[in-house]
């Protein structure tokens, strides 16, 4: 089978499946650009699922699904602390099996990256203007 | 007077913006292409052809002809080859103290000083031999012994005569073990900067203050190593020139003190400009970085500035990023001005003018630029406007301003040299145009000599001096008379007065008499102006003067940075609305209805025609502030709105030149021709720019503190 | 510094053009191949008869010695007659320079354009060593005066400035009475003398400063400026006092043409070798047993001017370490050089000095010489004016070195780099000043190079017995 690759074709066909069949499959490649077969780790509070598959390589082997509720509209700001250090090869060992340190006076609630939104953060100039206005008399 | 007057307009046309408005930019563009300004009424010096009586000289075997009394350091220039120096400089006399210029002449038994000696027949000049080098290094090292190096916090660093010299003619190392001489530093006031330990003695300075700024405050005191230059007691160096002894000085011990720890000369973009705070138009180089103006330095202009300049023109950049207008403007309902956005301003502006139904005047003010002048001359006509006027004034009786040769300094700045006697009437050069007192005064000049040198000599406050000066009946007449190049130069202290055109005309009179008696191409009346605009204005149909504004009550006046307050609010009816443009807030924008953000100096390409009809262009080195923008684009700006783009202009000026009989008209003798700027702390401030000034400012409180210093003579 | 004046190295080639077209001096270069020794000058040939104040110094007292006769028909014989003279006798400058006087004078016959000509006499006589010009002053004023109608009329100048030196009040007060007298018995003023020439001789008092002793200085610190060198060209003799014509000329100069004219320059050439003639005030001062002022002939034997007139050197000959012959800014010179030594420009030419003012200061064994020429030093640092660049930062630098190494303080390549110091000031400067400080460094290393390198090392032995 291997000689003549046919076990690609049913590695593709388990992948669509694992993926809950063609229809979820095109869903999922249209929202992650990306197919991934792999073991649920674990699943955050917002509902993200983390997998890990150690047949592929260093650095693809751990993702994240975003929660559905978030649409398409996701990004890295989305995974919880928790799994951050995980996720990003901090720890070998998920939240699920060690639970991750809380302090009270760090607030782990994520919240959206506001890049394109007027809560965005813009650089200033902390120098003094090179050009002092006029500001013209009022009446009042 | 008439002819010759028509000949030079003719002229003036050929060089007149009046084109279209958007070619105007491209024309001021192609004017800088040429770096020769126009020359518009140039005397030539017939010098007479002499026979060749040259001699040979050899500089390192180049052979070089050279008129006799050419210095080692001439010739060798001549012959391409540059001798170092410290303290020789062109424009002042020669000290040859620094001994740097020491070249080996063969057969001499010492090196001579190149700056100071003639050359003789057939002298071979070693400019690299042996003993010139060494005694270079000589010289190099006894200046650096007891100069402090400190050049990584020195100011002239990178622009040092002293460090590129020894990197070219000194040693790499040093023999001195001794501590060496610290000098206690001077204070000359806000503007020059002294660190004394630096100073190498070559004397610039002291031969700048008593040779062309005309005051002999600086100078030496003590002897040998102990040597120091200073104004002998602590006093302020109180002259409109001082900024030039920083230029002069090779090393950093005369330093800018506005522009002190500001940038290396490395960092900084330098812009060929125009000096607009006078009439003179010299020539400057704007320096600047990362969009700002750091400091402006003279350009070398023989026949305007050499290479002098005033210190307004040179300190007073730090008022164009004071007070400026950044944002449109428009009064709110409650009458207060609102920043908005460009298409609302002009959009207001427009329709105010439109509604206007041709009830439309325009003044403008002393820093407006030709271009914006012709756009806005065209605006106000093409909307049926009458009156286009400037904040100076002139007197329009008699030919009044239709012949160019009636407001020109027509024997041109540098045909001053070669006058004889110069009569001011109603001015003081020293203030209104600065550099001028600056050009070096030949041996027959002695008027022009008494205002660097000596006391003036004066005639009289009164006009009764000059209806007696024009009838001939004044003690002076007939020194006048007697003269053969005399200039007569009018200034705004007659033109202004409300018997100015009867007066000029009589001066007219009188320099036509003069006219008879001098040679033909000498021009005897000259006009000083006070402000940067008023020649074009003038050139291009502007009334001088508001009267007639005052007159015709309109119901929009557009003000072109017109700030002097000519013509204020008190003089318009209520219902006026009042369109301000310009770059500063000031009078102009503090009574205006809408204001428009407009561009100074250094941020336009525009042309200015300076007191004797030479058409200059400045060059844009940063770009306006904010929504600042270029005056002519404005301008262009709103009559597309109002969509009467006027990209052809065939606008026929009054040409109707005629010569009124003045001989008749009487005046009362006793007004007063006092000249406005009459002490050195009336000359810091005359315009938005410099009022906004804070060196400026700084410079009025130190005269006016140094007032009362006792070590000053009165 | 009337020694530092001029001293021009082009002065003696254009000696040598004279000699040879004047028969009277080329006449005196064939008795300068006999073996003539000279010095002894008999009384009778004196010029000045009053030098040591033993007689009245005023009007009276001058026309007993015989100044004022006959100085009408010097006058009425006209300028090439009094130039004749001069040329003639084989003057040369005493001011320390030794330029020609007869050419010098000369200088001034050019067409007149109108403006006038003046003499300035250099009474600034502010060379250490040197007292020749006050003895003059104080004791013989008329000579002076006398002397500046004679010169006066020589260039045909209008007036003579005696700048006198400050310090020199008492000879100030002495020559203004001089002058009063002489004004008063018409000898000078409108009419001088009865010649019909009019002249008038103006007294101006310096403020102390050695630097206007330097001609162009003098000319700057007389129109009422600050005594500092001009640069020449142009010089005075085309631009000088006031911008018109002037000749500077010492006292001495000045105040013996009368009585060359009176005595003839034949008479006044037959003194000394050729090219050297005259007689000469020299003033002999340091370790000497009779320090004085003495009028003696030109080309005397330095060892006989010492021992005859200031009674030898304190300890005996060989006591002698250096003389100083000319005036603080020519080179010492040591004992062994001193033997042979004549005392005249040539003489001292040839063992690396100059005759200057002939002023000796002699050093005897007993005297550290590097403090002395580091005293020496001091004062031209003092007196520099601060114009020039070598002279200003040179001659600070080398006190610097000269006081270290009074006491040995210094590594011995810095003598090396005090000879180069004074070479760079040598002949790179306005004005001779800078010359002047120079030479005293460089007949200090000449001469006692082992003496330095001694003491350095004595230091250096001290300190490491110090340390161990």
């Amino acid at each position: 089978m291997a000689f003549f690759g046919l076990d690609r074709v049913s590695r593709f066909f388990n992948l669509i499946k694992e993926n809950g069949g063609f229809r979820q499959s095109l869903y999922k490649l249209y929202r992650q650009n990306d197919l991934k077969s792999g073991t649920l780790v674990g699943t955050d509070k917002l509902g993200n699922k983390y997998y890990e598959n150690n047949e592929y390589f260093l650095g693809r082997n751990r993702w994240v699904i975003y929660s559905p509720s978030l649409g398409t509209d996701f990004d890295g700001s989305a995974v919880s602390p928790a799994w951050f250090g995980w996720l990003h090869y901090k720890t070998d060992i998920p939240p699920t099996q060690k639970e991750h340190v809380q302090y009270s006076y760090i607030d782990t609630t994520p919240s959206p990256n506001p890049t394109g939104t007027n809560k965005a953060y813009i650089p200033y100039t902390t120098g003094k203007p090179k050009i002092q206005a006029w500001v013209p008399p009022t009446r009042s | 007077m008439l002819q010759a007057g028509s000949a030079v307009r003719g002229l003036c046309k050929a060089i007149r913006p009046s084109a279209p408005i958007v070619k105007a930019a491209d024309k001021a563009m192609a004017a800088h292409a040429l770096p020769a300004t126009l020359v518009l009424s140039r005397s030539q010096s017939n010098k007479p052809v002499v026979a060749d009586n040259r001699v040979e000289v050899f500089v390192d075997d180049i052979p070089v002809m050279v008129e006799p009394g050419t210095t080692v350091l001439q010739a060798a220039a001549m012959a391409g080859v540059e001798i170092p120096r410290f303290c020789y400089h062109e424009r002042l006399s020669v000290a040859g103290n620094c001994r740097m210029c020491l070249v080996e002449v063969e057969k001499a038994a010492k090196p001579v000083a190149a700056c100071a000696m003639p050359v003789m027949k057939g002298w071979r000049i070693k400019t690299n031999s042996e003993m010139t080098r060494k005694a270079r290094e000589g010289v190099m090292e006894f200046l650096l012994i007891n100069h402090p190096l400190d050049c990584p916090i020195c100011d002239q660093g990178g622009e040092c005569d002293l460090q590129d010299q020894s990197m070219a003619f000194g040693s790499d190392r040093t023999r001195f073990l001794d501590p060496k001489r610290a000098v206690e530093d001077k204070n000359l006031g806000p503007l020059v900067k002294t660190i004394m330990t630096r100073c190498i003695h070559c004397t610039r300075c002291v031969r700048f203050a008593s040779e062309v700024a005309g005051v002999e405050d600086l100078g030496t005191t003590g002897r040998g190593n102990s040597m120091e230059i200073g104004t002998y007691v602590e006093k302020m160096l109180l002259s409109e020139l001082s900024g030039n002894v920083i230029d002069l000085c090779p090393v950093g011990a005369l330093t800018s003190k506005p522009y002190s720890f500001s940038a290396r000369p490395w960092e900084l973009r330098r812009t060929d400009s125009i000096d607009v705070f006078d009439a003179l138009g010299s020539n400057i180089t704007v320096n600047h970085r990362t969009g700002e103006v750091l400091r402006i330095l003279p350009k070398t202009n023989e026949d305007i500035n050499e290479e002098w300049l005033a210190d307004k023109a040179r300190f007073a950049c730090d008022g164009l990023k004071r007070q400026r207008l950044v944002a449109p403007m428009v009064k709110d309902s409650k009458g207060d001005l609102r920043p908005c956005e460009w298409e609302d301003a002009l959009i207001v502006a427009a329709t105010a003018l439109q509604e206007a139904n041709g009830s439309v005047a325009a003044v403008a003010g002393g820093q407006a630029d030709a271009e914006a002048l012709t756009a806005l001359r065209d605006l106000v006509y093409r909307l049926g406007g009458q009156h286009v006027c400037t904040e100076e004034v002139f007197p329009d009786n008699g030919s009044g301003t239709d012949l160019r040769s009636n407001y020109l300094l027509n024997s041109s700045i540098a045909g001053m040299e070669e006058a004889d006697l110069v009569v001011f009437i109603g001015t003081n050069p020293r203030y209104v145009v600065l550099v001028l007192p600056c050009m070096s005064p030949t041996p027959g000049a002695w008027c022009w000599c008494c205002l660097v040198c000596h006391q003036p000599q004066h005639l009289g406050d009164s006009s009764a001096t000059v209806e007696q000066l024009c009838a001939g009946t004044h003690a002076f007449s007939s020194k006048l008379a007697a003269a053969k190049r005399p200039m007569i130069i009018v200034g705004q202290a007659l033109l202004g007065q409300s018997q100015g055109g009867v007066l000029y005309a009589k001066i007219c009179q009188l320099a036509n008499k003069l006219r008879g008696s001098v040679e033909p191409s000498w021009r005897v009346l000259n006009v000083l102006h006070r402000v940067a605009s008023q020649v074009a204005a003038l050139d291009l149909g502007y009334k001088a003067g508001v009267a007639a504004v005052r007159q015709q009550k309109p119901k929009v006046l557009f003000l072109l940075g017109a700030d002097e307050g000519a013509i204020t609010r008190s003089d318009l009816p209520a219902d006026t609305t009042v369109i301000y443009q310009g770059s500063h807030g000031d009078a102009g924008a503090a009574m205006a209805d809408i204001v428009l953000p407009g561009a100074t100096y250094t941020e336009k390409t525009a042309t200015y025609v300076n007191t004797e009809g030479r058409a200059q262009t400045t060059l844009a080195a940063i770009t306006p502030p904010g929504y600042a923008r270029e005056d002519w684009k404005i301008i262009r700006a709103i009559s597309e709105v109002l969509l009467c783009v006027f990209n052809v202009v065939a606008h026929e000026e009054p040409m109707n030149v005629m010569l009124q009989s003045v001989g008749a008209a009487r005046v009362d003798g006793s007004a007063v021709l006092r000249p406005a700027l009459l002490q050195l702390e009336d000359y810091y401030m005359t315009d938005v720019v410099s009022r906004a000034s804070p060196t400026m400012a700084k410079c009025i409180a130190a005269v006016k503190k140094e007032k009362s210093n006792r070590y000053h003579s009165k | 510094m009337t020694t530092l004046s001029r001293i021009l190295p082009s002065a003696r080639g254009l000696l040598h053009k004279v000699s040879v077209n004047n028969v009277a001096v080329t006449a005196v270069a064939v008795r300068h191949n006999t073996t003539k020794t000279y010095g002894n000058l008999s009384d009778e040939d004196r010029i000045f008869t009053n030098l040591y104040g033993r007689h009245e110094w005023r009007l009276k007292g001058a026309l007993a010695r015989g100044d004022w006769y006959k100085t009408k028909e010097i006058l009425l014989k006209g300028v090439d007659w009094i130039l004749n003279e001069v040329k003639t006798s084989g003057l040369r400058g005493r001011g320390g320079a030794g330029f020609p006087t007869g050419m010098k004078w000369s200088f001034m016959n050019k067409p007149s354009d109108g403006r006038p000509k003046y003499l300035v006499v250099n009474a600034d006589e502010g060379e250490p060593g040197t007292c020749k010009d006050r003895e003059i002053m104080r004791h013989d004023p008329h000579k002076l005066v006398e002397g500046c109608l004679v010169a006066g009329r020589a260039m045909g100048a209008r007036a003579a400035y005696i700048y006198i030196r400050g310090e020199f009040y008492n000879e100030a007060s002495n020559m203004q009475v001089a002058i009063n007298e002489a004004y008063k018995a018409g000898l000078i003023g409108k009419n001088a003398c009865g010649s019909g020439y009019d002249f008038d001789v103006f007294m101006h008092r310096g403020a102390g400063a050695y630097i206007c002793g330097e001609e162009t200085a003098l000319i700057e610190s007389l129109e009422g400026k600050q005594g500092k060198p001009r640069l020449k060209p142009p010089f005075p003799a085309d631009v000088g006092v006031f911008g018109c014509p002037t000749t500077v000329a010492n006292v001495e100069t000045v105040a013996v043409a009368p009585t060359i004219c009176r005595r003839g320059g034949a008479w006044f050439a037959s003194f000394g070798r050729t090219r050297n003639s005259g007689t000469k005030l020299f003033n002999i001062s340091g370790h000497v047993n009779n320090p004085c002022t003495v009028e003696e002939e030109m080309s005397v034997p330095l060892r006989e001017l010492i021992e005859r007139h200031a009674g030898g050197i304190v300890g005996g000959w060989d006591n002698l370490l250096a003389v100083i012959p000319g005036g603080s800014s020519t080179p010492l010179i040591p004992k062994n050089v001193c033997e042979e030594a004549i005392m005249d420009f040539d003489g001292l030419v040839a063992v690396q000095s100059g005759l200057g003012t002939a002023a000796l200061i002699v050093m005897n064994k007993q005297t550290d010489v590097i403090k002395a020429i580091a005293r020496l030093m001091e004062f031209y640092k003092h007196e520099s004016c601060g114009q020039c660049t070598p002279c200003r930062e040179g001659v600070g630098w080398m006190y610097k070195i000269l006081t270290r190494f009074v006491k040995g303080d210094a590594q011995p390549d810095e003598i090396d780099a005090l000879w180069e110091v004074s070479k760079q000031v040598e002949g790179h400067t306005i004005c001779a000043l800078g010359d002047g400080a120079a030479w005293p460094a460089q007949g200090l290393i000449r001469h006692f190079r082992p003496v330095i390198e001694q003491r350095i090392a004595d230091r250096d032995a001290a300190k490491a017995a110090a340390a161990n």
